[in-house]
């Protein structure tokens, strides 16, 4: 297959799929013709083209997949679509969990209270409303607690690809010579 | 006063953790020789504004406040020396909380930027109805656990029938009072039915206890006798008694 017409397969799919387009959904997409050329390299085709060209969006890589996000300078536009007024932004409260679950994953909700030092129900609740956390079986131990993690949402709300890519949570240690420092 | 300056809305803080980190950072403190007593003082101040704006976490302050209280009087204690084993500082446990949580707290400061950053930036949310959504088994295929949570709870709330008062079961059978009456009536010849009324406790009992009469009587087990309407009922042994 041509290059030129694989760019236009995967911009097709950018714009249809409802969750990141990863290399497995394209090969699949493709069935028999299949490609040869790696799905990055089209994209990365595609992007110049997109930045040449001066569009209104670009493409993103996120949650192991690649999808299509307008530019921020359409933020004002874009908010008239909806009836709230844009996106609405997380409590501190909904993020401090979140935070912990997404370097802990996974955990009961006693290990978010017992770090957090306050009851957090009603955090997990709205993260699990807005589909940026999900439940992942039960624990072992006594009590069988609900053991929660992040999802595809989680990654794409964030602009992350995976996981990993969260910024190291600092060690103990460091804080501790910081605070030493200051003190001096 | 100092506190009077830094009266802050305790809506604020995330919680007594999150306010402890706060009076550290105000008033400069060590956080590896926290200053117990004074800090004990200065968060009780804060606990009791809790209390008085009914905070839904005022319980969580409270419990804080407990262990501060304890830390303060077992560093109050003199220490008794046991040989060679070392003693541990009773505010260690307190100082790793802190310094867990403080992880965390700067974490969050880093998810609220990524979130700043990302929130202009808007791709195509999937449509309720996809093409895909004809065949049943594809609606099925990305429910979460929570969603059948959310739509089992959101079922049993229509089903629930409000409840005013409950009624504890009482385990009370037909065939239990016939051998009851049966066993009675082996010892008696006679029983008042006004009688055994004075044995029962709940309603329950007598009229099951009234029903193991009616199927004694229409099995002829009983024979029951009263002498005019609304007068005592007597009991005694009917033709096929004991069968």
């Amino acid at each position: 297959m041509e290059i030129n017409e694989l760019k236009q397969i995967v911009e097709a799919l950018l714009i249809a799929t409802p969750e990141p387009l990863t290399e497995a959904r394209f090969n699949t997409c493709l069935g028999d013709s299949s490609s040869r050329i790696p799905l990055g390299e089209v994209i990365s085709e595609l992007s110049s083209d997109y930045e040449k060209s001066d569009r209104a969006f670009f493409i993103k890589e996120v949650a192991g997949g690649y999808q299509i996000v307008t530019n921020a300078q359409f933020e004002p536009f874009i908010k008239g679509l909806f009836s709230k007024s844009g996106k609405l932004r997380l409590s501190q409260a909904a993020l401090e969990t979140l935070a912990i679950v997404s370097y802990k994953q996974p955990v009961t909700r006693n290990d978010i209270e017992s770090i957090r030092g306050v009851s957090s129900d009603s955090s997990l609740r709205t993260l699990l409303d807005r589909k940026l956390l999900e439940i992942r079986g039960r624990e072992d131990g006594p009590g069988r607690a609900l053991l929660y993690r992040t999802s595809t949402e989680f990654l794409q709300y964030f602009g992350l690809n995976s996981v990993k890519d969260l910024p190291r949570l600092r060690e103990v240690e460091d804080i501790l010579a910081e605070d030493q420092d200051e003190l001096v | 006063m100092k506190n009077q300056l830094h009266r802050i809305d305790l809506e604020m803080f995330e919680g007594p953790l999150d306010l402890l980190l706060f009076l550290i950072k105000r008033d400069e403190l060590n956080i590896y020789d926290i200053p117990i007593a004074q800090i004990t003082k200065d968060f009780l101040e804060y606990v009791d504004l809790a209390k008085e704006l009914k905070l839904h976490s005022a319980g969580d302050f409270v419990l804080m406040a407990a262990t501060l209280m304890k830390i303060k009087a077992r560093m109050l204690l003199p220490i008794e020396a046991n040989g060679d084993e070392e003693i541990e500082d009773p505010r260690t446990e307190l100082m790793n909380m802190l310094l867990e949580y403080k992880r965390y707290k700067e974490a969050t400061a880093t998810f609220s930027e990524m979130e700043r950053f990302e929130r202009p930036h808007y791709y195509n949310i999937p449509a309720t109805w996809s093409p895909q959504q004809e065949d049943n088994t594809a609606i099925l295929e990305d429910v979460k656990l929570y969603d059948i949570m959310l739509t089992f709870q959101y079922l049993i709330k229509n089903y629930e029938e409000p409840v005013t008062h409950s009624v504890a079961v009482e385990e009370v059978t037909l065939s239990e009072q016939i051998g009851f009456l049966n066993g009675l009536l082996q010892a008696n010849a006679k029983l008042s039915f006004a009688g055994l009324l004075e044995k029962f406790e709940s309603r329950l009992v007598v009229v099951v206890t009234f029903l193991a009469i009616l199927e004694m009587l229409r099995n002829r087990q009983v024979k029951v006798k009263q002498s005019k309407l609304f007068d005592d009922l007597l009991i005694s042994r009917g033709k096929t008694f004991g069968n």
